[in-house]
């Protein structure tokens, strides 16, 4: 995913490099890993982009000293090709004179870019989007007006894109749109072409939404559009947002957290093929792992949940595994015999750099899980392995979390020789999960009225009892301590009393046992919760999902401690995607 | 954009009551439920509401306080399919919104179904929102794949009562949501949202709408008392009076020109619409006493719904436990009473009375 933006003006507007950065501020949760502008007056054209967060990114390359009466703008999300300067939008030509964002993928690239190589073409980045702008230079080399080189160099890609392309001389913007998202926003003396409506929305209500197949191009005061060769009436197409649109990119979810648990099923089918088109790297990863003689994880918060889950399957299959949470990383002497596999959403998390710089001095090789391309901690692997689930903007990580797992169930599978093909029917099991949505919100919200709860599981279920600890610390502010429920007893039991929340994860294996705690806490008269797969615990509350592949039992209960922390949150009025004292990347040690 | 919103339903869940006044028309904290929907609706942009009623259309025009252009016209086809229908003939748009009338949701309930529309590019958006009580008594929805599929059972989500849907010829309004569910969109709502079917659905609203009430809001125009107490999250409209040594301890709603007798206590989620009267050394808790109703003096009244212009004698006891409400997720529930019923004085009424 990534966002663009558009703006054209008729009068010399100073303040358009403004608003376009204003504009791309507003797409930033499509994508934050690079940004680029693009402005344009007359015969000048000029492009600024490099790597970074847009408001780091626009001071270092003074993007607001931008002049021009054509601006197009974009907010980048890796998906393909490292984010760097290089591979930032706009892309240009050969002669810099057509520059181009683009949101999407073509998966015919490499053949396009092969012919506009060997006609001569000289390409800078490693990005699928350069084409575009080498196809039109092309085809306006061959004779044909700006518009027709543009359409046919859109009928040359495959795949899915909102593109747009502008072209020095030219006071337009040309566009296109198929299975990405595209709008016009008709402003005064000014119009708007952009990812969304809520990027432009301070400065125009009246849209147009695009749609696929649509092709054309605005000025400042005419709106053309054609769709399979005929003209669109344009006037039929306008709409009045007289709504207040501002939380649109939530889709009509009332907080990005709560969409991004709905996202998981194609988040972690996402990471699941994104795996096996990087099968070289896998298996290098693999190959490092069976050769060391110990294998250490380091992760810190949810990253280290899935780390320690990855842990316990490895560890019963006899390999010997330690996972260490990353700020204490100075417990462990690693050697050239160990390796590292490094969990880290951002890729940027500041105490597995740390655990990471001392583990390499040592010799030990590094195989990295994040889920930005090319991330910092990537960078200092030996291997880089992703989760695929996009841009997660929810500070409570949750697609993110179950990627990580599918990723490192993915490895685990391969590691054990199993076939890794049921896999594809994890997005499935979280789909029914996301069924029993109205059961966990019921859950949350009577755990919203406590002060402290228990979550206790076993075996495979622990990783996943701290998560839901931790989840529902994070954003409801609720006291909630993770135990292996064996060791309750040993401890934490003595604050059970009448009515104390306690709640089981319960993944189907060690039933007995668990449920031998469930009576212990019943005896206490503590309020019991369960959420277990296939087979009861009989708790006071349960909720029992059915799996049939009991290796994706972990996708099942997933979404359910996190659907059980956002409802406790909101309950209490709390902004889910906004916890208190908390940041999405912890960049500080 | 333009909405169809239903209020010709028959309201079986709240029998007798429902049988002299539609359910859309029911008055909470000084707002019917009908306009609930149009006030959401409203602030979602939609330009004018076609309502399809019943023959109690008067009462529905009646209750309508929105600032929104609408008609009503009457059901001819039977059926929720047949008012859909009815509905969509005056709609000259390719896609409309249609709406419940007997939802009570935040505004942003109607706005996300519209940021939906808006940012997904498809011609039908279903709202879909979770459910743990009286499962059998909702449309149920599952996630396939990317989309909804329509069940009697094993999912937790339920249609929720606002979509956008394109027009179409169908003689079945599910077969028809189920032929446009591939190409459409989903969002799960997770705010405040009752579907009002039963009478504890009611006593919910009362308490979901004045939880976010966070300080008292009284009217300059309201005759307090000053030996009167007034608690920290009550509502107290124009020409209302609270008399001596009456407590409004709340969180309750006092409507325009509603008298609340001396000694008397309202508490816990509690509405008195206006020009109801409560009498002397009453005691009122989760319950709503519907316009111009009267209670008379030494009465109780609990998780209980007085309609419209109904006598209550002196000295009546609604007891609320124990019950078992269709979709409650307390075991309790007092009386119903429908507009105009009388309760004779010192009537001691069992739970879950209906009259």
């Amino acid at each position: 995913m990534c966002g663009i933006i558009g703006v054209i003006s008729k009068n010399d507007e100073k303040k358009l490099a403004t608003i376009t950065v204003q504009c791309l501020e507003r797409l930033e949760y499509r994508g934050y890993d690079s940004v680029g502008v693009a402005s344009m007056e007359g015969n000048e054209l000029e492009v600024r982009k490099a790597k970074g967060r847009i408001d780091e990114v626009v001071k270092r390359l003074n993007i607001l000293s931008m002049t021009g009466r054509v601006f197009l703008g974009h907010t980048r999300w890796a998906t393909h090709g490292e984010p760097n300067d290089i591979n930032a939008h706009p892309h240009t030509d050969c002669t810099n004179s057509i520059a181009v964002v683009h949101n999407g993928t073509i998966k015919n690239f490499r053949e396009l870019r092969e012919d506009l190589e060997s006609l001569g073409h000289k390409f800078k980045s490693e990005t699928d989007t350069e084409v575009i702008p080498h196809l039109v230079e092309e085809f306006k080399k061959r004779g044909m007006d700006s518009f027709s080189a543009f359409k046919s160099a859109i009928n040359s890609i495959q795949g899915s894109y909102a593109v747009l392309a502008i072209i020095k001389g030219e006071n337009k913007i040309y566009f296109a749109k198929k299975d990405n998202p595209l709008i016009i926003g008709l402003g005064d003396k000014m119009n708007f072409i952009s990812s969304d409506i809520p990027s432009f929305l301070p400065y125009t209500n009246k849209v147009l939404i695009l749609i696929d197949g649509d092709v054309g191009y605005i000025t400042p005061d005419e709106i053309y559009i054609e769709n399979e060769g005929k003209k669109v009436n344009v006037l039929d197409r306008i709409k009045i947002i007289t709504w207040d649109a501002s939380a649109a990119s939530k889709e009509g979810y009332a907080h990005y957290m709560l969409k991004e648990i709905h996202e998981s099923p194609r988040a972690v089918d996402d990471t699941i093929s994104g795996l096996i088109s990087d099968i070289e790297d896998v298996k290098n990863a693999i190959k490092i792992l069976e050769e060391s003689k110990r294998i250490i994880v380091i992760a810190a918060g949810t990253s280290y949940h899935a780390g320690l889950y990855f842990s316990l399957l490895l560890q019963r299959e006899g390999f010997n595994v330690i996972p260490v949470i990353a700020s204490e990383y100075y417990n462990i002497k690693t050697n050239q015999e160990d390796s590292i596999l490094a969990i880290s959403q951002s890729g940027e998390t500041y105490d597995v750099m740390m655990a990471l710089k001392e583990f390499k001095a040592n010799g030990s090789k590094i195989i990295s899980l994040t889920n930005v391309i090319d991330s910092a901690i990537a960078r200092q692997s030996d291997v880089k392995l992703y989760t695929r689930a996009g841009p997660e903007i929810g500070v409570a990580a949750t697609k993110t979390f179950t990627s990580q797992i599918a990723a490192l169930q993915f490895l685990y599978s391969l590691i054990k020789g199993d076939d890794y093909t049921y896999l594809n029917k994890a997005k499935d099991v979280i789909r029914r999960s996301l069924d029993f949505e109205g059961e966990a919100k019921l859950i949350g919200e009577e755990l919203s009225a406590k002060s402290n709860a228990y979550y206790l599981g076993r075996g495979l279920s622990l990783p996943f009892a701290m998560e839901g600890a931790l989840k529902i610390k994070e954003i409801t502010y609720l006291h909630a301590e993770a135990y292996a429920a064996g060791e309750s007893k040993h401890g934490p039991i003595a604050l059970v009393e009448k009515d104390f929340p306690v709640v089981f994860i319960n993944l189907g294996e060690l039933v007995g046992e668990l449920q031998n705690n469930v009576q212990e806490m019943k005896a206490r008269k503590a309020k019991t919760y369960a959420i277990s797969v296939n087979e009861r615990l009989n708790t006071d509350k349960e909720i029992l999902l059915a799996v049939e592949d009991e290796r994706l039992s972990s996708f099942a209960v997933t979404p359910i401690i996190q659907l059980i922390a956002y409802y406790s949150a909101i309950k209490r009025g709390n902004d889910p995607d906004k916890p208190r004292n908390l940041a999405k990347t912890v960049t500080v040690g | 954009m333009k909405a169809v919103v239903l209020a010709a339903g028959k309201g079986e869940g709240l029998r007798p009551y429902t049988e002299k006044e539609q359910k859309e028309a029911i008055t909470i904290l000084g707002k019917a439920v009908i306009s609930h929907v149009l006030y959401g609706l409203k602030k979602a942009g939609i330009e004018e509401v076609v309502i399809v009623t019943n023959e109690h259309e008067k009462q529905i025009q009646d209750a309508i306080n929105v600032d929104i252009p609408f008609e009503t016209v009457r059901q001819k086809r039977p059926g929720i399919t047949g008012a859909v229908l009815d509905g969509m003939d005056k709609i000259p748009d390719d896609e409309f919104l249609l709406a419940f009338g007997d939802i009570i949701a935040e505004p942003e309930f109607y706005m996300n179904l519209m940021n939906s529309y808006i940012t997904g590019n498809s011609k039908a958006v279903f709202s879909l929102v979770p459910v743990s009580e009286g499962m059998q008594t909702y449309g149920l929805a599952k996630i396939v794949d990317n989309r909804i599929e329509i069940v009697n059972e094993g999912s937790t989500l339920a249609l929720a009562g606002a979509y956008i849907i394109p027009k179409g010829d169908f003689t079945d309004i599910l077969e028809y949501f189920k032929k446009i569910s591939p190409f459409s969109r989903y969002f799960i709502w997770s705010g405040k949202w009752i579907d009002i079917g039963y009478p504890e659905d009611i006593i919910n609203a009362i308490e979901v709408l004045l939880s976010d009430l966070n300080n008292s809001i009284i009217s300059d125009k309201a005759e307090i008392s000053k030996t009167a107490v007034i608690g920290k999250k009550v509502i107290i409209e124009d020409n209302a009076i609270v008399d001596d040594y009456s407590v409004v301890k709340g969180p309750a709603y006092i409507g325009k020109n509603a008298y609340i007798g001396n000694y008397s206590l309202i508490r816990d989620y509690s509405s008195i619409e206006s020009e109801a009267k409560i009498g002397a050394y009453c005691e009122v808790a989760h319950s709503l006493v519907e316009p111009r109703a009267e209670i008379g003096s030494k009465s109780y009244l609990t998780y209980t719904i007085v309609g419209r212009e109904a006598k209550i004698g002196a000295s009546v006891i609604t007891v609320s436990y124990p019950a078992n409400p269709v979709r409650g997720r307390e075991r309790k529930l007092g009386a119903l009473i429908s507009p105009n019923e009388e309760i004779y004085h010192g009537q001691i009424i069992s739970p879950n009375y209906r009259k």
